[in-house]
């Protein structure tokens, strides 16, 4: 019975994104908009891998790849590692968490004129930007993970005379870690985001560059591709994450 | 094992800390006296002005701008104007049809199925990677922001306001039909209410958005806004410029969010971290 | 006329459960005016169920209920519900809560807020009306429950595992409330537990359901005056004989 439930749904959503993919190849053909600058999908598609082939569009998604995961990784782990000591050790808490939560509101893209003069126009400006961007979803999240810790928990350990970093490290952090994980998937996702614009920093390679070159270029189908291919890159790389954590903590914690 | 005095979350196991006020004073004293050090290292020649522009300096760029303006003679105010204006206008466009339609999918579940695939993607598809092909497709102008700053802002509330109405506790919903209620009635009386802080929620992040995406936007086709401030500046090697752009839209951003934080205590003042909403 | 008459009643669910036999399983029972019937037995042995049918918020597969002779086509009319969770709307007071079926049906203000007021009189929380059901404690929160299902003065209550959520004392303390409740207001009364003790203290009747399939074990008349001594012999002899009915 579940099964064919699923099914049905798995159904249901693929007629719904056949019907956008035929009204858009309708709309384009019907010669409303010029093909130039809104070309069908059965038009782009081809014509941008033509342009861009595969070769090269992988060294781009690549190359894009590989920053995104320097700068979630050192904003991330930083994150976490901050978060867990300000949520654990409550003075350090009240020192830092305002300083955070006042640079926070600043969007990661605010600060790229900073990270040139920082760090020149080259790959760390790029990543620094990603790591602003990772940095501060994870930081929230863990801290209120760690905030949020069943004080129950904690004293069931201690009359099993747990106490400092052993608790911290065997009962606090994994309690904490549904919050964790939340605060790193919301973190990857906007490393994303914060990815095109990065890339505008005088970039050679990656998918941001990609699209913003073929605009210079006039090539429509391939900015359209690239932005989907963005947002499918994203949402594969998100399934995965997902997919880690569930393996993780599935067991343990009802998502 | 030794008793605890303190019987709160806060207490017991974890390192103890400050009292609440004494929390508040501590937290501001750490935050000037790392401003008070940022000011002392420029003074001492530790920090470069253009590297690390020192309070000082940004408080006369601030004042610079609001007088004289920069470039161009475009006041501060001015930028914040047009910033907020280009973020307003994207973010009530995106409102106006992301509760209404959200709404109506979460209610109908076949809709939800239809466009679930859809919604993931489209939220996926990062918003400013769109900035090129808007920018073809409208020119460079206003009209280019505020689309972007729609696209940006509609998906996450659409998500929000979907789920706000799909998983409200349907005991509620059974209890409104033994209270002689069904149809109509149970929508706008049990529903919509239920719906609120999730949609809420939605909104603050929605307003998120809207401050990460106008930056971006705001890098091309113009020199008014807070943005363009900040990018201008580089131009001509006002780094000092540039940092205080990014105070304000900071100090914006935050300010706009507490404001609609405050908001929501007070339309929903029932709502202190309790859910009508099944998960 | 008997009030209620369960007909017959079966219910079948589609689902990895089904293959363990109906909830329910041609389940007949008749309950007089005024009568206080509870239901026990085992979790899963359908008791819910047979009372969401009651109450018409469910079709059964096979059989009917009928009220007053007629047939149940769907909730609210006369059949007042409380729930284990007591599912009170958050975002109204509790005098609004009660206030709320009066609204549906168009009952004028002035009217809706005198019945509810003395709802709330009734079920001893006089001061309270203005707070949220945050505000409130777990039994507090089932008062308002009860006097939002009376508002209509419904001549039926069904209630399904109101207790269950509190704990002991409040328990007892609810337990008397409500018959102190029911003998102001008397009402026909279909009440779901597990726990037989609770049963033994509140009804008239216990009706002994067991599980896959659902269906009724046995009756028990407890012909004792109320209020009961909880530790009176009777009470417990037939504590033991209903315990070793459950199966």
């Amino acid at each position: 019975m579940r099964r064919t439930a699923r099914l049905r749904d798995a159904m249901l959503g693929a007629a719904g994104t056949l019907g956008v993919l035929l009204v858009w190849e309708a709309v384009a053909r019907s010669g409303a908009v010029s093909p130039a600058v809104f070309p069908p999908p059965s038009v782009a598609i081809p014509e941008a891998l033509r342009r861009v082939p595969p070769g090269e569009l992988w060294q781009h998604v690549s190359a894009s790849l590989l920053r995104i995961v320097w700068g979630f990784c050192l904003g991330a782990g930083p994150g976490i590692l901050v978060g867990v000591a300000s949520g654990w050790y409550r003075t350090l808490g009240v020192l830092v968490r305002p300083v955070i939560e006042l640079v926070r509101p600043i969007p990661p893209l605010a600060w790229i004129p900073m990270a040139i003069i920082w760090f020149g126009l080259g790959e760390p400006s790029k990543v620094f930007v990603i790591v602003l961007a990772a940095f501060f979803p994870v930081f929230t999240n863990t801290y209120k993970g760690m905030v949020g810790i069943d004080p129950l928990l904690l004293r069931a350990a201690q009359t099993m005379g747990l106490s400092g970093p052993q608790l911290l490290l065997r009962v606090a952090v994994p309690a904490a870690l549904p919050d964790i994980a939340t605060g790193l998937r919301v973190g990857w996702g906007l490393s994303f985001g914060i990815l095109v614009a990065a890339e505008l920093i005088a970039a050679e390679q990656g998918m941001g560059f990609l699209i913003m070159h073929a605009r210079l270029l006039g090539e429509v189908s391939v900015i359209i591709f690239g932005i989907l291919l963005i947002g499918a890159t994203n949402l594969v790389t998100d399934a995965c994450l997902a997919g880690v954590i569930r393996r993780w903590l599935g067991r343990w914690h009802a998502t | 094992m030794r008793p605890s005095g303190k019987t709160s979350a806060e207490g017991g196991a974890r390192a103890g800390g400050p009292s609440r006020t004494g929390s508040r004073w501590l937290g501001v004293a750490f935050l000037g006296g790392l401003v008070l050090l940022w000011q002392l290292g420029s003074l001492a020649g530790l920090l470069k002005p253009f590297y690390f522009p020192p309070p000082s300096r940004l408080a006369t760029a601030f004042w610079e701008l609001a007088r004289e303006g920069f470039p161009e003679g475009i006041r501060i105010g001015t930028h914040m104007a047009v910033t907020l204006g280009r973020i307003a206008e994207g973010y009530l466009l995106a409102l106006g049809v992301a509760i209404p339609l959200g709404i109506l999918i979460g209610w109908v579940p076949v809709l939800d199925r239809l466009t679930l695939p859809l919604i993931t993607f489209a939220r996926s598809v990062a918003t400013l990677s769109l900035l090129p092909l808007v920018i073809v497709w409208f020119g460079a102008g206003e009209l280019s922001k505020v689309l972007l700053i729609a696209y940006g802002c509609f998906w996450v509330m659409l998500t929000n306001v979907i789920a706000s109405v799909k998983y409200i506790d349907p005991l509620l919903i059974r209890a409104a039909r033994t209270l002689e209620t069904d149809g109509l009635g149970i929508f706008r009386r049990v529903v919509l209410p239920a719906a609120l802080p999730r949609m809420f929620a939605g909104a603050r992040v929605a307003l998120g958005v809207g401050f990460m995406v106008i930056v971006g936007a705001e890098m091309i086709g113009t020199i008014r806004g807070l943005g363009a401030l900040i990018m201008e500046a580089r131009t001509y090697y006002r780094s000092d410029i540039s940092v205080v752009g990014m105070v304000v839209i900071g100090v914006l951003g935050f300010t706009i969010s507490a404001g609609l934080e405050r908001l929501e205590r007070l339309l929903l003042p029932w709502n202190r971290g309790l859910e009508s909403v099944r998960r | 006329m008997a009030r209620i008459e369960i007909r017959q009643v079966t219910k079948r669910y589609e689902s990895a459960e089904a293959s363990q036999g109906p909830a329910l399983e041609n389940v007949s029972l008749t309950i007089a005016d005024n009568e206080f019937v509870t239901l026990v037995g085992r979790s899963g042995c359908g008791k819910t169920t047979l009372l969401n049918i009651v109450a018409g918020l469910v079709a059964p597969t096979g059989g009917e209920v009928r009220v007053d002779g007629r047939p149940v086509t769907g909730p609210g009319q006369g059949k007042g519900m409380v729930f284990q969770q007591h599912a009170l709307f958050p975002w109204l007071t509790a005098i609004q809560n009660v206030e709320f079926a009066g609204k549906s049906r168009g009952v004028p203000r002035q009217e809706r807020r005198e019945t509810a007021s003395e709802l709330i009189e009734l079920v001893g929380l006089r001061g309270f009306e203005d707070k949220y059901p945050v505000e409130l404690s777990g039994g507090m929160q089932q008062r308002v429950a009860i006097a939002r299902a009376l508002a209509l003065d419904p001549e039926i209550l069904l209630m399904d595992e109101p207790f269950g959520a509190l704990d002991e004392l409040t328990r007892i303390e609810m337990q008397d409330e409500l018959l102190r409740v029911w003998s102001s207001r008397k009402k026909t009364v279909v009440f779901v537990t597990h726990s037989i003790s609770e049963a033994l203290v509140l009804s008239d009747r216990v009706v002994v359901l067991t599980a896959r399939p659902g269906r009724i074990r046995q009756e028990f008349a407890v012909d004792l005056p109320r209020p009961r001594e909880r530790t009176d012999s009777r009470l417990l002899t037939l504590h033991e004989t209903i315990w070793q009915n459950l199966g």
